[in-house]
């Protein structure tokens, strides 16, 4: 475990290599797609920017320097957002990110456990035949399609919601919430589908197990059975299944604030990108790197401390 | 359950005639399609997919119009009789369209899945075979690559190059093998140690010949199952780049730039634009789906359906 702690460090510095070679190794330069095309016929002042930019050194010491300053929690400054540190560019960003990703994911949790241990007890019933097609076809559903329909049937046609985030920050609660139903229902419903299915297949495979055979045998009521006995088995596969889907998640978001223009971390990668502020895409990918691989330790974590039966010793050498 | 136990035969190969190899194949073949035949939801899938890989590869005989021919004075036509799925904004017909995109978003997705294994197969099996240093650098490498969200990965490497239908396929596939490198690995690293392959090292048999002998016809049923589930993700990949302007450019039509360019006139009621090729996308993803799920539960007797 101690292990795959210190792994998160040097795995971080690798996807900064990773990004960094892609970056570089691209054609085009982001001197000259910042400026104006005129500006950009003047060799002088493209010579001037690059030199401005630090891109004029070789890639290593680029990096070399990128490195350092990374060492001292300093992740840089943007080439356009008005020259802001990278670091204070996601701070800003990031709480809408959260919020929104936050409520979608436990809307998806809070609606998938139930429909997911039903469908279990209830095998093979109309309900649960339902909840199977209906998770094929939240799982297949492109997330950009369904927003596009959302937006012009409820927000364009019948205007009950707004199609566009901007200024969402600043709403009272009141009116504030509207903005939240599109772009959560776009997001929450792979995760329903998906979480269901998760829920139903590990509910079955508890209930068949002998222990629960045995406190059947034993008389207890169904009902305690179940809620008691197997529920608590039943989730714990769940929270490997939520960590795993982070990465998804993360990039869900970046296509799904783009479409609602939700002042979010997704919303400033795809801007970056489309800039070519190097600098920002690289912050980017590392907070969210950090964070994927975090969680996914903190999720081996979890299961250690709930399974007794997976050892600190076993995990590390898997 | 003892009596169960009780009249269960005796291990096979020490007792019964050994079979013809390739006739125990066979069987074991014909077994797999029979229980996926009983499976409706995957047959379905079957169905549906075998109607859209057939449109693509017969286009020129389907196709009504030239898939960019412009009919002057008939934009944004709702369906009709001489248009079937109506005319786009510049008077193109949009069934036409709809299959030449059909097209080119299954071979997209087609080639972009034969890089993803090629790539995955190779690093998983060779990771998982020799172990040591090439598993360390393969699997870190791995997790390097999983640390980066998929989406944001692509539309970053899209964006940098010149968008094209071979950017997107070769993006596609050169950003997502690594989860099934991971799967081939832990498969072949279960498998080495068994003793068929011990077995074919007595006999002399070098790595490459067990590798692909011995390790990979036994890799093939999950590799399969990876491919099909693949393909429904590199398709809903190449429509996400396509729809954001990062994939497959216009005038050559793929499902995703057809919403993207269809997009706005739905707003003035233009609704054949943007429901065809979306349907299309969702109906292939969910065959591909159903037809994976199928799959799965056909060849792993294990792994009953739930």
């Amino acid at each position: 475990m101690i292990r795959r702690v210190l792994m998160v460090v040097p795995l971080l510095v690798g996807l900064s290599l990773v990004m960094f070679l892609l970056l570089r190794l691209a054609p085009g330069d982001p001197a000259t797609a910042m400026m104006s095309p005129q500006a950009a016929n003047n060799p002088g002042y493209v010579e001037q920017t690059r030199k401005n930019l630090g891109l004029d050194e070789p890639v290593i010491v680029q990096y070399g320097i990128w490195l350092r300053n990374l060492a001292t929690g300093d992740l840089g400054t943007a080439y356009s957002f008005n020259n802001k540190p990278v670091l204070s560019l996601i701070g800003e960003r990031v709480v809408a990110t959260v919020q929104l990703q936050g409520a979608a994911l436990l809307l998806g949790i809070l609606i998938a456990v139930p429909v997911g241990i039903v469908s279990a007890t209830r095998q093979y019933s109309l309900w649960d035949n339902s909840v199977t097609v209906g998770s094929f076809i939240g799982l297949a559903l492109p997330g950009f399609w369904l927003a596009l329909l959302l937006q012009v049937w409820l927000g364009v046609q019948w205007g009950w919601f707004p199609i566009i985030s901007t200024g969402q920050a600043d709403a009272d609660w009141a009116e504030r919430w509207k903005f939240f139903v599109l772009p959560i229902t776009v997001l929450a419903l792979p995760n329903i589908a998906y979480f269901a299915r998760f829920m139903r297949s590990s509910m079955l495979e508890v209930i068949n197990q002998d222990y629960v055979t045995t406190a059947r045998a034993k008389g207890l009521a169904n009902r305690q059975v179940l809620y008691s006995h197997a529920l608590r088995n039943a989730l714990l596969p769940m929270v490997t299944v939520i960590g795993l889907q982070l990465p998804q998640i993360i990039g869900g978001a970046v296509i799904i604030e783009q479409i609602f223009a939700w002042p979010g971390l997704g919303l400033l990668a795809w801007d970056a990108i489309s800039r070519r502020d190097y600098p920002v895409i690289l912050g980017i990918t590392m907070v969210t790197g950090a964070v994927i691989l975090i969680v996914s330790v903190l999720v081996d974590l979890v299961y250690v401390l709930l399974d007794p039966r997976v050892s600190v010793a076993g995990s590390a050498n898997a | 359950m003892p009596d169960q136990e009780a009249t269960l035969p005796l291990p096979a190969a020490s007792t019964a005639p050994r079979e013809p190899l390739a006739q125990a194949e066979t069987r074991q073949r014909s077994s797999v399609w029979q229980r996926l035949r009983q499976n409706r939801l995957a047959v379905g899938g079957v169905v549906v997919l075998v109607v859209f890989y057939a449109a693509a590869i017969l286009q020129p005989w389907i196709s009504t119009y030239p898939y960019d021919q412009l009919t002057g004075g008939m934009r944004n036509t709702p369906p009709s009789a001489e248009h079937w799925m109506g005319t786009d904004r510049s008077g193109r017909d949009v069934f036409s369209r709809l299959v030449k995109g059909g097209q080119i978003s299954l071979a997209a997705g087609f080639m972009a899945v034969v890089i993803v294994m090629l790539i995955g197969i190779t690093l998983g099996a060779l990771a998982g075979f020799f172990g040591g240093w090439v598993d360390q650098l393969v699997m870190r490498f791995t997790d390097i690559l999983l640390a980066i969200p998929l989406i944001l990965l692509l539309i970053t490497s899209a964006s940098l190059f010149r968008p094209s239908l071979q950017t997107t396929i070769v993006v596609i596939g050169v950003s997502s093998w690594p989860g099934t490198a991971r799967l081939v690995r832990g498969q072949f690293l279960a498998l080495k140690g068994q003793e068929f392959v011990t077995a074919a090292r007595a006999m002399g048999a070098n790595p490459a010949r067990i590798m692909l002998q011995h390790l990979f016809p036994n890799t093939l049923a999950i590799i399969i199952v990876q491919s099909t589930i693949w393909l429904s993700y590199a398709i809903i990949l190449e429509a996400s780049l396509s729809y954001l302007g990062l994939g497959v450019q216009i005038p050559t039509p793929s499902w995703g730039n057809m919403l993207q360019d269809g997009q706005r006139e739905l707003l003035f009621g233009a609704w054949w634009l943007t429901l065809f090729p979306g349907l299309a996308i969702f109906l292939t993803v969910l065959s591909f789906n159903l037809l994976g799920d199928g799959l799965r539960d056909a060849m792993d007797p294990r792994h009953q359906r739930r």
